[in-house]
């Protein structure tokens, strides 16, 4: 992580809690963080202050997260993305490696411990 | 076992009595045959005989007429043999005549005259017979004393006065003459007709043997043990016969008639053969038609066990056909269901299980954030908050849970009281609209009174269920129409939407347990999918049911509830009914869309007289026009403030006696002192609870 710059994070989740507590455990890691309800509206917030990771849940109403990652390949190719899903299992399927390979830099299953996303945050850079 | 193996065995078995019992019948028809052949050879040989003792007989009445002769009784043999001699002429049967004196010598005969006679007695046995008696005997076949003709004495004693024998005349049958009697029974050929004499000689033989040859030693030892009967034995040509045979009285002489053996079978063969070839064809045509029937039985079955049942002209196997059919159906209707049923669980604990991550993955952010941020930091406000409010998330999701399984297992005690359940509906909906839940959609309620034994909570429950569902799958803007009435001995409860509506196959599964409809990768619907299970269940412990019905995909649906009605409570029994509260007119002046309705809802459902103003200087109007009892008025207006408008109210004639409530957001005591100082008699906190707003009506003058 750069000592310098602080980077920025892009937090989308449908659950208004889930993305408030990601939002206040990732600032006291240091990280600046945007969040965003749908997918609709992250690529909105992403125009208006391009961040750094995105970090979004796949299964949200309005867009949901697979357009999301599809957008933000296409839109913003720098931006790195990671997934967290809790519904990996939904209709007997693993959706996280289908996330993985349309071009996710990596996913964690819900719940997950915030050290673990912490460290793949570090890795991405 | 094959079918048609066991049918074949029927026919074989229905054939087998069938063949013995001709078999016995074909052995008793050949011995009868034998029989009656036996018995009407019989009868022709007594016949015959009979036709031959007539011969003998006239020859007989001939000789005692010759006996007889006066001359011979004169002594005048001369005129006697001459008598005899013209008695000859017309007797071609006899060869000769003799006339012997008791002591044997021939005093004349048909070649010598009376006195220049020779010779002495041939067959000396029948001539001392006669010597004995009165009556004619029959000799045997014997040689004449010229040595040359065989022929048969027949001869007589004629007696003096003083009864001694004076002379025996004697006649000699021609044995040739008996021949021509038999010559004329035609019999088949291979046939024997045999006359004997009483030493069992041949008299006349059919085929041709000479007189005198004896019979066959068979015939002769028959003879000895019965003069009359039958025997199988060997003809003197070594032919092998049955031969019935009888013996005169009259002559002693015996007749058989042999029948060969082949011939007497042949007959019975042939009996035997038409009767087997007639078992044999019955035979073949049951078997036949035990193969034929078979296959027509089998093959229907066996197409029906393979699953392609054809139409047969057996009805029983169309019955079954059909029956299995509908089992077929059944069990593919019951398979489908079951898998529907497995699908539904594991959608179901795939959803829990994402329902339960969720909450706990925000769980654990906020842990975290707890952690490390300081105590009293905002941060860790907010995390204890969150922490909070998804504790109870999941509390209610896993009551949910919990809820589910007792219902389902029918373990719930029902606290059941008399009810109006028009009355749960509008209250519920009034929760529900303060709490914002409404607000995404054109919900109206259309709930009178309608009394139910019931559980209230449980009630709230069916209601709020099928609400929840109605917002879950109602896009926003549209409408939703709930309501509670009576129909005839019947509560009904309704949920009607605009939302996605039942595919035709859902409609009958909708209440299953974890049944959901069909859900995008969004999850916009959201929930556990037992809400309708619950409903059902609930409904059925309660005595009613619940039913859904739907136009199609698309067109929206409608959730009734059914339970039996009562009549409405006692005034005792409710408490909330005790004092009713007046109707009254009332003023609600509120900003806020749901809470106005909500408020209105309640209060026209309680039986007041309501209008409404959406800010202060509308509801100034409108109270100075419709002079309300009461008046229900938002602190924070748009225009003017609730304190305001209560100023003027009170101020405004007639407003010394109205009843004014405040309405406030935020429920401090600085809040209430200024809203009584302007004038309110009494306060409410948003959101509005029915019961508190009910409460506070109730406690106004």
């Amino acid at each position: 992580m750069s000592e310098k710059q602080p980077k920025r994070l892009l937090v989308v989740d449908d659950d208004a809690d889930m993305r408030l507590t990601l939002k206040l455990a990732l600032e006291i890691a240091g990280y600046v963080v945007e969040v965003a309800a749908n997918g609709r509206e992250a690529v909105a917030r992403q125009r208006e202050s391009p961040c750094d990771v995105l970090i979004t849940d796949i299964f949200m109403p309005d867009a949901d997260g697979f357009e999301a990652i599809d957008a933000f390949r296409k839109q913003f190719p720098r931006t790195r993305i990671i997934v967290v899903s809790g519904g990996a299992q939904f209709t007997k399927r693993d959706y996280l490696p289908d996330a993985q390979l349309i071009g996710a830099d990596a996913t964690l299953q819900k719940p997950f411990d915030v050290d673990v996303l912490l460290r793949t945050l570090q890795q991405l850079f | 076992m094959k079918l048609r193996s066991h049918l074949l065995l029927l026919s074989i078995a229905t054939a087998a009595p069938v063949v013995a019992l001709a078999t016995a019948i074909a052995i008793m028809v050949v011995k009868q045959e034998r029989e009656s052949l036996r018995d009407a050879a019989g009868e022709r040989v007594v016949a015959v005989l009979s036709a031959i003792d007539a011969e003998v007989r006239g020859s007989i009445a001939t000789l005692r007429a010759l006996a007889a002769s006066r001359q011979l009784e004169a002594g005048n043999l001369t005129a006697f043999h001459a008598e005899a001699k013209r008695v000859l002429d017309t007797h071609p049967d006899w060869i000769t005549f003799t006339l012997a004196h008791p002591d044997g010598t021939r005093l004349a005969d048909a070649a010598q005259a009376p006195g220049a006679a020779t010779g002495g007695v041939v067959d000396r046995a029948s001539f001392d017979a006669a010597l004995v008696g009165t009556e004619p005997v029959v000799g045997r076949v014997v040689v004449g004393p010229a040595g040359r003709n065989l022929g048969i004495p027949l001869r007589v004693a004629v007696r003096g006065a003083d009864g001694e024998p004076r002379f025996v005349v004697t006649v000699v049958l021609r044995p040739e003459s008996f021949a021509d009697v038999l010559r004329e029974q035609r019999l088949p050929d291979g046939w024997v007709l045999n006359l004997l004499d009483n030493g069992g000689y041949v008299i006349a033989r059919l085929p041709y043997v000479p007189a005198g040859t004896p019979a066959t030693d068979g015939f002769r030892a028959q003879l000895q043990r019965s003069p009359q009967g039958w025997f199988r034995g060997k003809t003197l040509e070594g032919r092998d016969t049955y031969t019935p045979y009888s013996t005169s009285t009259l002559s002693g002489w015996t007749l058989g008639i042999a029948m060969p053996v082949e011939a007497v079978n042949a007959a019975a063969w042939r009996t035997l053969w038409a009767l087997a070839a007639l078992v044999l064809i019955a035979s073949t045509v049951a078997v036949g038609l035990a193969l034929i029937i078979g296959r027509r039985i089998a093959r229907p079955i066996a197409s029906l066990a393979a699953g392609v049942p054809e139409k047969t002209s057996i009805d029983e196997i169309n019955a079954l056909g059909a029956a299995v059919r509908e089992r077929q159906g059944l069990i593919e209707r019951e398979k489908a269901a079951l898998q529907a049923t497995d699908r539904a669980k594991d959608e179901f604990l795939a959803m829990l299980s994402h329902e339960l991550r969720n909450p706990l993955a925000a769980l654990s952010a906020a842990a975290h954030v707890i952690k490390l941020a300081p105590a009293d930091a905002d941060a860790s406000v907010k995390a204890r908050a969150v922490i909070e409010r998804q504790t109870k998330h999941m509390a209610r999701l896993v009551g949910d849970l919990l809820d589910i399984s007792r219902v389902a297992m029918g373990k719930v005690a029902l606290e059941r009281e008399r009810i109006n359940l028009g009355e749960v509906v509008s209250n519920v909906a009034a929760t529900w609209r303060a709490s914002g839940r409404l607000e995404r959609h054109q919900v109206s309620v259309r709930a009178s009174p309608v009394w139910v034994d019931a559980d209230r909570a449980r009630m709230e429950q069916v209601f709020s269920n099928l609400l929840d569902n109605a917002i879950k799958f109602t896009p926003a803007g549209k409408r939703i129409i709930v309501g509670a009435a009576q129909e005839g001995d019947h509560a009904v409860l309704q949920v009607s939407d605009e939302g996605e509506g039942l595919a035709p196959e859902l409609v009958d599964t909708a209440f299953g347990l974890f049944v959901q409809g069909e859900r995008g990768l969004d999850r916009a619907a959201g929930g556990l999918g037992v809400g309708l299970a619950l409903v059902k269940r609930l409904a059925e412990l309660h005595g009613g049911s619940a039913t859904a019905a739907s136009a199609g995909r698309g067109k929206g649906a409608t959730f009734t509830v059914t339970l039996p009605a009562v009549l409405p409570a006692a005034t005792a029994a409710a408490p909330e009914q005790r004092a009713p509260v007046p109707t009254r007119r009332v003023l609600i002046v509120e900003d806020n869309d749901d809470t106005r309705q909500m408020m209105q809802e309640v209060l026209r459902f309680s039986g007041h007289d309501v209008r409404t103003a959406r800010d202060g200087t509308s509801g100034l109007a409108l109270a100075a026009e419709a002079r309300p009892d009461v008046a229900l008025i938002d602190i924070g207006l748009p225009d003017v403030d609730g304190y305001e408008v209560a100023r003027r109210m009170r101020a405004a004639p007639g407003g010394r006696t109205i009843g004014l409530v405040a309405i406030t957001g935020y429920g401090q005591a600085e809040d209430q002192r200024r809203a009584y100082e302007a004038g309110f008699d009494a306060h409410l906190t948003k959101p509005v609870a029915p019961e508190r707003l009910k409460q506070v009506m109730a406690g106004l003058r």
